[in-house]
């Protein structure tokens, strides 16, 4: 402190002091005070036990707590637990030599064989793999590799069949494998236990591939954008109690996680495990990619080729070239004139197409219902236009593919969704061209069937059945002027459309020779079209449904607004609720006697509204039956049930590990080398799983859950009962099925255009064919099998 | 005799690997074996049985003589030989036999559609009517928890202890929040199970959803997977339900207590 300040201090305590001398005086006696009585001893002996108990419970409790914590580390990512993961590919040639293990380093000590390069230096190895000598003469750009394996290169991992003298890097693993032994034994420096984790690698030639998440066989951009729509129409309770619901459940397993105390991050090893199954979807092309270029480090001898197949090479270059100048013929002039007019083509379909989407889809004012809201089939015809309008598109990005290299797999759910789609239109049309052609040669037969079905189902049964509500049905008196009044009513109706239906019965052969006719479209087309002309031909039934259940709901409305005034009470519509109220003598009397009147009236209008209730509710169910047919024709995941009997692979369902009995493999181990300290061991074996069939049909599954709940619910028992009208299904809600196989968006024309001619050319490479040198033959491209054959590929 | 209660197996053959195996097949002993092949040869007779039913109430077929083999005259050579032929001259004769008459005789006087059920129930029941269950839970440590169960033993398709229509999901240990031991009501009777946590789903995952073991099996299986997937330096499996030792069973103990705090709210997902 500066002395000055100090001297300022001492100067202000000093007055302070003599302007208060009375305090410091009280203080002095207070001091006296507490000597007296014992207080410094008390406060000195408290002190004493609290330091004691520092020392005897505290320190001890402290080291306790870092030594633990010391034994049981819990930081994240902990990566020398000493357990090393190999994951080692089964179906790699397996011989005797000397070998170098190259694949993927993950972590220090997680790594994944990709191939074990043979008769090479491990040095030597390394410094190709770092100048990139390996992966010289790639098809496709090597950056690719690197960016969906998720590392940024590819590394020694070890030796194989060395013998232990040779020194190697602590962090490489041996390897001893021979032709007979399928599971390799394997040590590291580093790592006290082992888990070899064998897997086989999916052909990207076959479009294998593995997965941990099930394949999408729908589009799934766009459910969203229905939940959004079902909000929006309001009339979905059960939607929004299902929602609901979820949110609770939700609700219940977030406050069940809350219960974990450790939260643990996981380490990069455990992280892994979707590059991982990137990388082993990669370690077919690139162990290929890897042995064809080890000659270029190699020191195995090769040999050079002898006179006559040199001859032999010649004249097959010779006929090469003329094969490919003739090819070349072909390509440069008649190939692009065809693709051309294809092109055209195309566009002027998909300018058709536009227009009559267009015309489907006009709405008058946004919330209306349009033509495809209404007609199945519209529906058909639209689904129809918006594939066309969707193959291109598809088209085009699967030929994107062929440039790329084969083990991305992106694309191959598109590939499975393109090819699907095309071979349920081609069965479509093929089964609609059998029900076509059988149509058309017995229209005669068909349409007096339907007329008969028709005079006997909408007509005649329905006129006894009315004829016989108008008499004492089943011994129950009805109200005979009323039920004659209502019979009368609708007999006449009936009459009428009867009379209607036979001047409609002349041109009945003549409608469904079109409607067979059409079926060269498909045998959806048909189906359709005899949904709309079983809705158009019961169209009376629709009606006196819609009357008899208006009458109906009235009656019962007015019975309970009556029923209230019996008992003197009112429905208070401001809030909702039942108010008594004072009704005068007359309202009274007259409200009582019209309810009596009404009551004993009631029985009358419920056998008629029943009904024609019955009626209606068939024809639904056999709209359900065309709807169901409809969408098996139209969205029958066949090409992937095709795959799933023929190669599962290509489906994958997500991934199983299996434990592998160790007895065998401990054994050999033993025997080869009795002295070696071997780390406990575990072979996994990982195999990919194939989809199940309920995955492949869960679209199916929705929407029978979705008719179920739109059918079978006490909703529709209740407005059965209360004569509110039922109201058919939603046609968006049913036909999401359909639709979940086409975006939501579909692209527009120009975006056709520019797609359809950013095509790349094909990928043949137009350079002359290269003749070797003959003379002397010195030097030979190394790799001239593999080159060439994929330029011609 | 042909099920016991489930029982346990572990295997490990490294310290960060396990597999714990339920199951109710007991270990195949000679009767077992034997008993399990009378079983495959009762579905295979119940098949037989409801293909000459079939036979006899749909084909009519004559009473005579089943029809030869082989086309009868001329010498015989193994060049006429019909399958089809021959598959129908076998099921003549079940059908002449003694039992293939009553069975006939029985077919023909029920109504058909009596017929079809019955033999489609029957049929269904003999070939894919399980007797074991098997669950298994296989925890690798840096890779995840793989839960698999299948049915079988006795099958039509396969003898002994082999497994039919195996189903298998696996979790990834990033994906695992938590494994611990919850409680539910089922029917009178308080049941603990096994639950995995997992982020990112609506539900929690129930371990051994078809067997839900006892408790003292819930809880081996709970701190060997723990060990097997946390712990340093390994599980300590023992079968001591309570104690343990050192810290690793303070730890689980009290792990424990929180799994039945929770249960108030995970009942409704047990039951």
């Amino acid at each position: 402190m500066h002395p000055f300040s100090v001297l300022t201090l001492g100067i202000f305590v000093a007055g302070y002091i003599t302007a208060r001398w009375d305090l410091v005086t009280r203080l002095y006696e207070l001091a006296i005070f507490a000597w007296n009585y014992g207080v410094v001893t008390r406060a000195a002996k408290g002190f004493g036990v609290l330091s004691l108990v520092f020392l005897v419970v505290f320190i001890p409790v402290q080291r306790l707590a870092t030594l633990e914590s010391n034994l049981h580390p819990r930081s994240p990512g902990s990566e020398d637990d000493g357990l090393m993961r190999v994951f080692w590919p089964t179906d790699l040639p397996r011989s005797d030599c000397k070998g170098v293990v190259v694949g993927w380093r993950n972590s220090a000590l997680d790594v994944l064989v990709v191939a074990v390069l043979e008769e090479v230096e491990p040095r030597r190895v390394e410094s190709a793999l770092k100048l990139g000598n390996l992966l010289r003469n790639a098809p496709h750009p090597v950056s690719r590799i690197y960016e969906q394996c998720g590392k940024s290169s590819i590394s020694v991992l070890g030796v194989s069949n060395t013998p232990d003298t040779v020194e190697v890097d602590s962090s490489w693993i041996r390897v001893t494998i021979t032709p007979k032994q399928r599971v390799p034994s394997v040590t590291c420096a580093r790592a006290s236990s082992i888990q070899i984790i064998l897997f086989e690698r999916p052909l990207p030639g076959r479009m294998q591939y593995m997965s941990l998440n099930p394949i999408a066989l729908a589009l799934g951009d766009k459910h969203d954008g229905f939940r959004q729509d079902f909000a929006d129409s309001g009339e979905e309770d059960d939607e929004k109690r299902e929602r609901l619901n979820k949110e609770t459940k939700r609700k219940l397993v977030e406050k069940l996680k809350q219960h974990s105390v450790v939260k643990r991050i996981p380490s990069p090893k455990e992280r892994a495990l979707a590059t991982i199954v990137n990388q082993i979807n990669w370690a077919w092309e690139l162990e290929k990619l890897l042995q064809q270029n080890v000659s270029r480090i190699g020191t195995r001898p090769k040999r050079a080729l002898s006179v006559s197949e040199r001859v032999v090479e010649s004249a097959t270059t010779a006929r090469d070239m003329i094969l490919v100048w003739l090819w070349d013929m072909i390509t440069i002039y008649v190939l692009p004139v065809i693709k051309k007019f294809f092109v055209l083509g195309l566009m002027a379909h998909r300018v058709v197409a536009e227009m009559l989407l267009r015309i489907l889809e006009w709405r008058l004012r946004p919330r209306y219902a349009a033509l495809k809201d209404i007609s199945a089939t519209a529906q058909q015809v639209e689904i129809r236009l918006q594939q066309f309008c969707y193959w291109p598109m598809q088209y085009v990005t699967l030929r994107l593919r062929k440039n790329d290299w084969a083990s991305v797999t992106t694309s191959h759910p598109d590939y499975i969704r393109f090819y699907n789609s095309l071979w349920l239109v081609a069965n479509d049309v093929i089964i609609g061209m059998a029900f076509g052609s059988y149509i058309i040669d017995n229209a005669g037969w068909v349409a007096d069937e339907i007329s008969r079905l028709l005079t006997t189902y909408t007509v005649e049964a329905l006129q006894s059945s009315i004829s016989w509500l108008m008499g004492w049905p089943a011994g129950l008196k009805l109200n005979t002027e009323l039920a004659a009044f209502l019979g009368d009513l609708f007999l006449w109706v009936i009459e009428y459309w009867a009379s209607c239906i036979e001047t409609i019965r002349p041109m009945l052969p003549r409608i469904v020779w079109i409607i067979g006719f059409s079926s060269f479209a498909g045998a959806s087309m048909p189906l359709a079209l005899f949904s709309d002309l079983l809705s158009i031909l019961t169209i009376h039934i629709y009606s006196f449904y819609l009357a008899s259940a208006r009458i109906f709901h009235w009656q019962l409305n007015i019975l309970q607004s009556l029923f209230h005034l019996f008992r003197g009470k009112k429905h208070n519509v401001l809030r909702n609720r039942i108010d008594s109220c004072d009704y005068g003598l007359d309202q009274l009397l007259v409200g009582t006697i019209l309810f009596t009147v009404l009551f004993f009236l009631l029985p009358t209008v419920v056998v008629f509204y029943l009904n024609f209730a019955i009626a209606r509710m068939a024809i639904i169910l056999f709209k359900a039956c065309f709807d169901t047919a409809l969408s098996c024709l139209n969205h029958f995941p066949l090409f992937a049930l095709m795959l799933r009997v023929k190669d599962p692979k290509r489906l994958p369902g997500g991934i199983r590990f299996e434990l592998r009995d160790t007895q065998d493999f401990g054994a050999t181990c033993n025997n080869n080398n009795p002295l070696r300290q071997h780390p406990s061991t575990s072979v996994i074996s990982l195999q990919p799983i194939p989809l199940d069939f309920k995955s492949m049909f869960y679209q199916y599954f929705q929407m029978g859950n979705r008719i179920r709940k739109h059918y079978l619910s006490p909703r529709v028992a209740l407005c059965l009962l209360t004569g509110k009208f039922v109201p058919p299904l939603n046609r968006k809600n049913l036909y999401s099925l359909q639709y979940s196989m086409l975006p939501a968006k579909r692209a527009g024309v120009m975006e056709m255009w520019d797609a359809v001619n950013s095509l790349p050319a094909s990928k043949r490479k137009s350079m002359p064919v290269q003749v070797p040198i003959l003379a002397n033959g010195r030097r030979f491209p190394s790799n001239y099998g593999g080159g060439r054959s994929r330029s011609y590929g | 005799m042909l099920t016991t209660t489930p029982y346990l197996t572990i295997r490990r053959p490294s310290p960060t690997t396990a597999e714990f195996t339920l199951t109710t097949c007991p270990p195949l002993t000679l009767p077992l074996r034997a008993a399990l092949f009378g079983v495959l040869c009762l579905r295979f007779i119940a098949v037989l049985s409801v293909i000459i039913g079939i036979y006899s109430a749909f084909f009519s077929p004559p009473a005579g003589p089943p029809p030869p083999i082989f086309p009868s005259g001329t010498g015989y050579s193994l060049l006429d030989f019909d399958l089809n032929n021959f598959l129908l001259h076998i099921l003549h004769l079940l059908y002449v036999s003694r039992p293939g008459q009553s069975l006939a005789s029985l077919a023909v006087s029920l109504p058909p559609y009596a017929v079809l059920a019955l033999s489609f129930v029957t049929a269904y029941m003999a070939l894919f009517a399980r007797i074991h269950t098997t669950e298994s839970l296989l925890v690798l440590r840096g890779l995840g928890i793989q839960m698999s169960s299948s049915v079988g033993g006795g099958n039509f398709f396969r003898l002994g202890g082999g497994t039919f229509m195996k189903r298998t999901r696996f979790i990834p240990t990033e994906k695992i929040q938590d494994i611990l031991i919850n409680e539910a009501f089922k029917g009178f009777e308080v049941r603990y199970y096994l639950v995995i946590v997992v982020e990112g789903e609506e539900d929690v995952v129930v371990c051994f959803p078809r067997l839900l073991p006892r408790r003292k099996i819930v809880e081996r299986v709970w701190r060997g997977a723990r060990g097997c997937l946390y712990e340093k330096d390994g599980p300590v499996l023992s079968a001591g339900a309570g104690g343990g030792s050192g810290s690793h069973g303070g730890n689980g103990a009290w792990r424990g207590g929180n799994g039945n705090n929770g249960s108030g709210r995970g009942d409704e997902k047990g039951g």
